[in-house]
């Protein structure tokens, strides 16, 4: 919980039992929006179900709003929010096995573990592939560690990238996700599928 | 209406909003004029002259002298291991790490107060903790560590104990005849080692 850690209002452990709290919640809304099912997931990659685009990117720009409204009332300190830093070539490099695994598995790694509390098999090989896939890498480490230190950019935001302002660029990425909502719904009429 | 379009008539004009302000560059941990006065009042910010000869003598790596003169005055003399950070300086980038963490205390010196307390008063302004202000600044310094004058015999004991610490100080920080002799001596330059920056909440998919 961001502002209280910060501040030391709340202790680390506190903390954690906040996440483990919160985690809860996603992990419910998830599965009961239909989540654990590959076939929903994996619909995104072949245009029958949208869900997925919809949902992520509803989520992305209500939270983009929320923290920018809340920097705008001094609310929110945004040089405090932490911005994962940017390696290019493993970000890439990451995003191409993230995707190939999305679309053979029919999940990420979150509605993988979603799927598995209500039982589903398929889940239980995919995390089974997961675990491989860390072993693979933590011992494989020292033949990727030159891959995954390259490019080293810091943690430059995409309006800064272009030289554009904050509020700009939040209403060029949302007027996109609506752009985008409706080739989703349109892809949904265009590739319909009865049952799955 | 589906709610496609609900969502966009809600989302797009507060997108039009946010781009339509200028973003908020203000920092929210400022103190206001009044917080401000209450601790200038307090004084809480000085640290006696024997305290931090206490502290120089035992080479507490918990603390920092930073000294607020300008650079020809720091070559000429300066506290052991001080590092110069001259006051017109003091809003600078470079220094910003050194200034706004929670890890070493900063003292800040000059000749007398003054410096020291307006670059303590600026830094407190943009919420910097941890920074403090040798009380009586260099002067106070040479007359109570440097050079410092023994009690009559009839004083009380702690005076006398007070004192004896000075003497020992001084003697420890090559003292007994003041600054003119010591601004001779080559003073090493410290080396400066750039903090990281201070660490934002890490966070994670």
């Amino acid at each position: 919980m961001g502002p209280l850690i910060v501040n030391e209002i709340i202790s680390p452990e506190t903390n954690l039992f906040l996440a483990f709290l919160i985690g809860i919640g996603f992990g419910f809304v998830l599965e009961s929006s239909g989540f654990s099912s590959s076939r929903k997931l994996a619909g995104m990659f072949y245009g029958y179900d949208t869900t997925v685009l919809k949902v992520f990117f509803t989520a992305a720009i209500t939270a983009l709003l929320g923290m920018l409204f809340g920097s705008l009332f001094g609310w929110v300190d945004l040089s405090l929010i932490y911005i994962n830093p940017t390696y290019l070539h493993s970000a890439i490099v990451g995003g191409v096995i993230m995707g190939a695994g999305f679309i053979m598995g029919g999940f990420c790694p979150g509605t993988a573990f979603c799927a598995i509390s209500i039982g589903k098999l398929d889940a239980l090989a995919f995390i089974g592939g997961l675990f491989l896939g860390i072993l693979a890498f933590t011992e494989g480490y020292p033949l990727f560690e030159e891959l995954y230190k390259a490019e080293f950019m810091g943690t430059p935001t995409i309006n800064e990238f272009f030289g554009l302002t904050r509020g700009i660029f939040s209403f060029v990425l949302i007027a996109a996700a609506f752009a985008m909502f409706w080739v989703g719904e349109w892809a949904e009429k265009k590739f319909p599928r009865e049952e799955y | 209406m589906n709610i496609r379009l609900k969502l966009a008539t809600i989302f797009l004009p507060l997108g039009l909003i946010i781009a339509a302000v200028p973003e908020n560059t203000t920092k929210v941990y400022k103190l206001t004029a009044a917080e401000l006065l209450v601790e200038v009042q307090e004084g809480a910010q000085f640290m006696s002259t024997d305290e931090i000869a206490d502290m120089v003598v035992q080479k507490d790596p918990s603390f920092q002298l930073i000294d607020v003169r300008a650079q020809d005055e720091f070559e000429k003399f300066h506290l052991p291991n001080a590092i110069n950070i001259p006051l017109a300086d003091i809003l600078s980038d470079e220094w910003a790490d050194f200034l706004d963490q929670d890890v070493k205390m900063n003292v800040f010196y000059s000749n007398g107060n003054l410096k020291s307390n307006e670059a303590w008063m600026i830094t407190r302004q943009l919420g910097f903790e941890n920074n403090y202000v040798m009380q009586g600044g260099l002067n106070y310094w040479a007359e109570t560590i440097m050079d410092p004058k023994a009690p009559v015999s009839t004083s009380p004991d702690d005076e006398i104990a007070k004192y004896d610490f000075r003497k020992g100080a001084s003697m420890a920080l090559g003292g007994g005849a003041v600054s003119s002799t010591t601004s001779k001596k080559k003073s090493p330059k410290p080396v400066i080692k750039r903090k990281k920056k201070k660490k934002r909440a890490a966070g994670g998919c």
